[in-house]
């Protein structure tokens, strides 16, 4: 080149551009088959990008968190400094309960616990809700049929059963729902406990809907 | 391995292409240069300041965050972006064997881009700038730059689908995949970060991806369009074991844009994210076997040819790229080289090298062939190349150097900042050389393409035939 004094740099044995895009597309185009024998670079290709992707899928594996949102050190996963001897999660019984009424119970007896007057009774300031665990365990576990008095009014209808033989609520749902109403609107009474639910589960097993005499009767 | 005789019919007159590029591809190489030396020049005074802090502190547009916002700004939207799509449409012209269409579009474009980047760069230098990395702009001069790209960006897309012979090759498929993701990253990175954008730790996860697809997925495919295009026409050999150029390409385009987050390591994001950067940085080594394999001629070194030498030292300097990005994104690396210079030398290895100079060589090869005109001076030509290499060299090295001692010294907790910054001195000083040495290769580059256009403009107006030094090859 350097004795060229203008140089345009045109090459000692050109391609033109037709020349190119025919020469290369002969090379992709006419793929032969050499007779049996087999080419080594495709295999070394297909090793390499086997290795690579290999390591990649293990190192993903090994470092990605388990691809969670809120894990930020690859090296320090939750699993791996679990307490095995951590106590289990307290849940707070009223929000639970809360959460229960809204479910279900609260198209009834409303969200302010008043009742409908002349329908269904109301819960706050209820001296069935207030006063014996056991007979309003069993009014929620087996349901309630009959006249009612509730704060010196009467009631005649139904209250379907929550537990086995109604909606199928586990004891600690029931527990929660009324511990939530035992505390709630102006009502003074204490928690009641998943154990006491079973308990009273156990005892009377399954059976149909209550009347208010038969209830009256249990301390 | 297929060779050609040269076909003595085609020499003569200058091809289609390069009689309708001329006026758009003069506009866009002229503003390139131009900005080329604005970008040496404040590369410059970036350098100095590193060591010496004083220096320009006392004028507000010159303090070092402005300074480093409008550094990068013009190379990236200055020279790279002008140069890029000078190259990338050319390419795409001249192998689509028929006249340009759409060269209205792209004067007006390269006008209005280059205005753009002109109210940008002023509003950075009185203070309005995003902060974000290759986006540091304010957000009403982006949507312009986005229109304006797309409008130059338009013949070269043309060229392609309407091309006459209808044989694709792999230069083609970089460019004009450099030309779709472009508008693709740019648009999305406009809505994400400027218009509305996202919120906590996503910005900084998206503005890792941008910072990544602008140069993985825009500058380097033309660099790489230029290699494929320029190795078999001046060596007239066909690429090496061409069957497997696809893979290379598939490889770059589907794993790049994922490497950017790698930058985030230890930073409050999911762990998987950089997780997934790390691997797919390793998984790009298969693009840069491909690649190193179909120009392995070009490797070999320039052969006395200086185009040769431009094309070669750029692909050297990419594949080295590709293997430090590649170690270095590795979580033990990345802990040390994090916040130092080691980061700013990749950049610099990436923008300045990989990118710059196969462009310096496509833009000595397609000048005179537009311009109908021949270099003056091939000592001029060799000249810019010893400087550039020597000084992209000199800077890279000692940058690299200076952010490992750097990375060392700060989780070091018995050093003091001041120890630290002491030791990295010596290093800064030579970087500030390397940067002068290839600001002086830059200006006798741009002296010598402006000479050019003159011979071109003269030959012109005198009317004398001008085609006599273009080759249609």
């Amino acid at each position: 080149m350097s004795d060229q004094p203008t140089p345009d740099f045109r090459p000692a044995k050109p391609l033109t551009d037709e020349e190119l895009l025919h020469a290369h597309e002969q090379i992709t185009a006419t793929e032969k088959d050499d007779g049996g024998s087999y080419k080594l670079l495709p295999l070394v290709l297909l090793f390499l990008f086997s290795g690579l992707i290999f390591f990649g899928g293990t190192y993903l594996n090994l470092f990605s968190g388990h691809f969670s949102p809120k894990i930020f050190d690859e090296r320090n996963l939750p699993h791996a400094h679990e307490d095995p001897n951590a106590l289990p999660v307290k849940i707070d019984m009223v929000a639970y309960g809360k959460k229960q009424y809204e479910s279900f119970c609260h198209t009834c007896h409303q969200p302010n616990g008043l009742g409908i007057p002349g329908a269904f009774p109301p819960l706050a300031k209820s001296e069935w809700v207030q006063d014996s665990e056991e007979r309003l365990i069993r009014i929620v576990l087996h349901g309630l049929n009959g006249p009612v008095s509730v704060a010196g009014v009467t009631f005649n209808g139904i209250m379907p059963a929550a537990g086995p033989t109604g909606a199928g609520w586990s004891d600690d749902r029931i527990a929660a729902v009324l511990t939530y109403i035992r505390q709630e609107w102006g009502n003074k009474a204490g928690p009641i406990a998943t154990e006491k639910v079973t308990e009273v589960r156990t005892k009377d097993g399954t059976r149909k809907e209550w009347t208010a005499v038969e209830l009256e009767k249990i301390p | 391995m297929i060779t050609h005789a040269p076909s003595t019919a085609a020499t003569a007159a200058p091809s289609e292409t390069d009689l309708t590029a001329r006026k758009p591809l003069g506009m866009l190489l002229a503003a390139a240069f131009l900005w080329l030396l604005v970008s040496g020049g404040l590369s410059l005074v970036t350098a100095i300041q590193l060591h010496t802090p004083g220096f320009l502190a006392d004028c507000a547009m010159f303090t070092h965050g402005r300074a480093q916002a409008l550094q990068e700004t013009v190379f990236i939207y200055g020279w790279a972006a002008n140069a890029a799509f000078a190259v990338a449409v050319w390419i795409l012209g001249r192998l689509s064997g028929a006249p340009l269409r759409g060269v209205g579009l792209m004067t007006v474009g390269t006008f209005f881009w280059n205005l753009a980047v002109l109210v940008g760069l002023v509003a950075i230098a009185v203070g309005e700038l995003t902060g974000i990395p290759f986006l540091q702009m304010p957000a009403y001069v982006h949507p312009f730059l986005l229109v304006a790209g797309a409008a130059i960006a338009t013949p070269g897309i043309l060229a392609w689908t309407g091309r006459r012979i209808t044989t694709m090759f792999a230069a083609q498929w970089y460019a004009v995949a450099a030309l779709l993701l472009f508008v693709w990253s740019y648009s999305t990175a406009q809505v994400l970060l400027l218009a509305s954008p996202v919120h906590g730790v996503a910005q900084a996860v998206v503005a890792a991806w941008f910072a990544e697809t602008e140069v993985s997925l825009w500058l380097i495919p033309v660099a790489l369009a230029a290699a494929y295009y320029l190795l078999p026409k001046i060596s007239g050999r066909v690429i090496p074991n061409y069957d497997y150029a696809p893979h290379g390409f598939w490889t770059l385009i589907f794993f790049a844009s994922f490497t950017g987050a790698r930058s985030l390591v230890g930073a409050p994001v999911p762990a998987w994210i950089p997780t997934l950067a790390i691997v797919c940085s390793s998984l790009l080594l298969f693009h840069y076997f491909v690649l190193g394999l179909n120009l392995r001629a070009g490797l070999a070194g320039g052969r006395g040819n200086p185009i040769l030498s431009f094309v070669s030292a750029g692909l050297l300097v990419y594949l080295l790229g590709g293997i430090v990005t590649a170690v270095f994104a590795f979580r033990g690396f990345a802990q040390i080289v994090q916040f130092t210079f080691f980061p700013v030398a990749q950049l610099k290895l990436m923008l300045a090298g990989a990118f710059s100079l196969p462009i310096f060589g496509a833009i000595y090869f397609l000048a005179p062939r537009v311009t109908g005109v021949a270099w003056p001076s091939t000592a001029l030509i060799r000249a810019h190349f010893v400087l550039t290499v020597l000084g992209l060299t000199v800077t890279v090295v000692s940058l690299a150097i200076a952010g490992w001692v750097q990375g060392h010294g700060l989780l070091d907790p018995a050093k003091n900042f001041a120890a630290i910054a002491a030791s990295t001195k010596p290093w800064l000083l030579a970087a500030t050389a390397g940067e002068a040495i290839f600001l002086l290769g830059s200006v006798i580059a741009a002296f010598h393409f402006f000479r050019l256009q003159c011979a071109a403009c003269r030959g012109l107006l005198c009317g004398s035939p001008a085609t006599l030094e273009a080759s249609a090859s």
